[in-house]
């Protein structure tokens, strides 16, 4: 399965000491992976195909990356053998602009009826799961504030959500961000966030790598979801988490 | 009456034409005024005790700071005192430290119930206002609870200081509280209306407590329903992020 990551702060930060970690537990996911961050309110993605890992040595360019990327939020995925074929353009973060901002994907899950998903705007024209969740969730927030103006993004953003696991059962994980904003939404296992007890109010990262990134399991707090019918967002800007809603 | 301003965006605004607009549509406010934004995440406030507008003429320090202030996220304050000393001290927004990082807030309303109340944490603000003391009892409910900062979602605690202050100290509560990139505005007895994208005005989030606005324009207006305790709103990036009425307050 693959693995997500995200990291969320209150200034523009490296991910130099968590970006390791997050590569070394998901390194038996072999078939990619990529970084996205914000720079300027622009997205920069950095993929690869390749491995994370080699043997024992990971690889070359992420952990390079992992020292030199500083924004206030960064995202990064860690592909398996099981996401489509092992291409650069399968890899993630994936990205697209609407509603008036930049904002990038990543996603771990299943549901094959959605790969059927036909947007009228599609982001690629490859089978990618990833790319229909993130075209299903993008259409209906569109559509939904076009039709309710007086909602809020968390509202659009919930309803879609709802509909996708209603119509296209699966199992969904992901996050996506804007230049502020994180959300996470999960219907299935486990996303979990710390705080680094010597940097409190400094940042705050998010990952679906079970037992964390660090070795203090006690400043990790779990947020599970049983039922797949059902689902949560989790809401994030600097190093807080605002809100946490269930579907 | 106060009146209270906010703009909201993901990158770095001026509010050269809403501010001014701000200032004379809530002219009748007349002690004191004041503007909030933040500066590589630290709180910066331009202040005064005197008239927003005289003789047909906008304060020259307000309008040049509209001018100037350049920051995704700007608050302002219009003061007509209900409570405290017309004075620089006494005008809003004030700030404090809590949760972590530094906090610009501005309010309106009338509660004089909190007007004792002697906070036990330091520093303590000057004023000696109801506005000053509800600050500080967020302030204090939000250390009390910061053993469960890694763990509890910002808006449960935010609910929980609401609920506690508006059973203890019952009063009408209208605020503003950033930290630089959200802000959560409250409001149990006014209004607030909000425009994105104005064709008019700056295209960010704004955000006013001005009754008909600050342009021709589609204003959403957002009241909390009755029998609910008040409205709740998160804004961020220049989106309304989420909105939800407070649960009256469960008996003690």
């Amino acid at each position: 399965m693959c693995e997500l990551f995200a990291m969320s702060a209150g200034h523009h930060y490296t991910a130099h000491e968590y970006l390791p970690p997050f590569a070394d537990r998901a390194r038996e996911n072999i078939s990619g992976w990529g970084i996205g961050f914000f720079r300027n309110g622009q997205v920069h993605i950095e993929k690869s195909c390749e491995g994370i890992f080699t043997g024992d040595m990971m690889h070359d360019s992420f952990s390079r990356l992992a020292r030199v990327i500083d924004s206030r939020i960064i995202l990064s995925h860690i592909r398996c053998p099981k996401s489509g074929h092992q291409k650069e353009s399968h890899a993630q973060p994936i990205n697209d602009w609407f509603l008036d901002h930049n904002w990038l994907f990543i996603f771990k899950g299943e549901s094959p009826k959605l790969l059927a998903y036909q947007s009228h705007r599609p982001i690629m024209r490859e089978e990618l799961l990833a790319a229909r969740v993130f075209e299903f969730v993008r259409d209906e927030m569109e559509s939904g504030l076009a039709n309710r103006p007086r909602q809020s993004l968390y509202q659009v953003m919930a309803l879609g959500c709802k509909k996708l696991i209603t119509n296209y059962p699966g199992r969904y994980t992901f996050f996506m961000a804007n230049e502020t904003v994180l959300f996470a939404f999960f219907n299935t296992d486990q996303v979990l966030t710390y705080q680094d007890p010597t940097a409190v109010g400094e940042l705050l990262l998010v990952t679906t790598v079970s037992g964390g990134l660090t070795d203090d399991q006690d400043n990790w707090s779990a947020f599970s979801q049983k039922d797949p019918a059902r689902g949560q967002v989790l809401i994030i800007s600097g190093a807080d988490l605002l809100y946490q809603g269930h579907l | 009456m106060c009146d209270l301003f906010a703009l909201s965006a993901s990158k770095n605004y001026t509010a050269a034409a809403s501010l001014p607009l701000f200032a004379v549509r809530g002219r009748a406010n007349v002690h004191g005024w004041g503007i909030g934004f933040f500066r590589n995440n630290l709180p910066v406030v331009e202040k005064s005790g005197e008239k927003v507008f005289t003789d047909g003429r906008l304060h020259s320090s307000f309008q040049r700071l509209a001018r100037v202030v350049d920051s995704p996220t700007i608050v302002a304050h219009i003061r007509y005192k209900s409570s405290g000393l017309v004075d620089e001290c006494h005008a809003h927004p004030f700030t404090l430290d809590f949760w972590g990082q530094s906090w610009i807030f501005a309010h309106n309303g009338k509660a004089p119930a909190i007007e004792p109340y002697l906070s036990r944490r330091h520093p303590v603000l000057e004023a000696k206002s109801d506005s000053a003391r509800a600050l500080e009892f967020l302030r204090d409910f939000f250390m009390e609870t910061e053993p469960r900062r890694a763990s509890t979602p910002f808006i449960l605690v935010l609910k929980e200081a609401l609920r506690s202050l508006l059973r203890e100290y019952p009063g009408e509560y209208n605020f503003l509280l950033t930290n630089g990139r959200v802000l959560w505005a409250f409001t149990n007895h006014r209004q607030f209306l909000l425009l994105k994208g104005s064709k008019k005005l700056e295209e960010a989030m704004l955000l006013t407590t001005i009754d008909e606005g600050l342009s021709a324009e589609d204003w959403k207006k957002i009241v909390a329903k009755p029998g609910s305790a008040g409205k709740l709103l998160l804004i961020a990036g220049g989106d309304l992020l989420h909105l939800q009425d407070l649960d009256a307050a469960p008996l003690p």
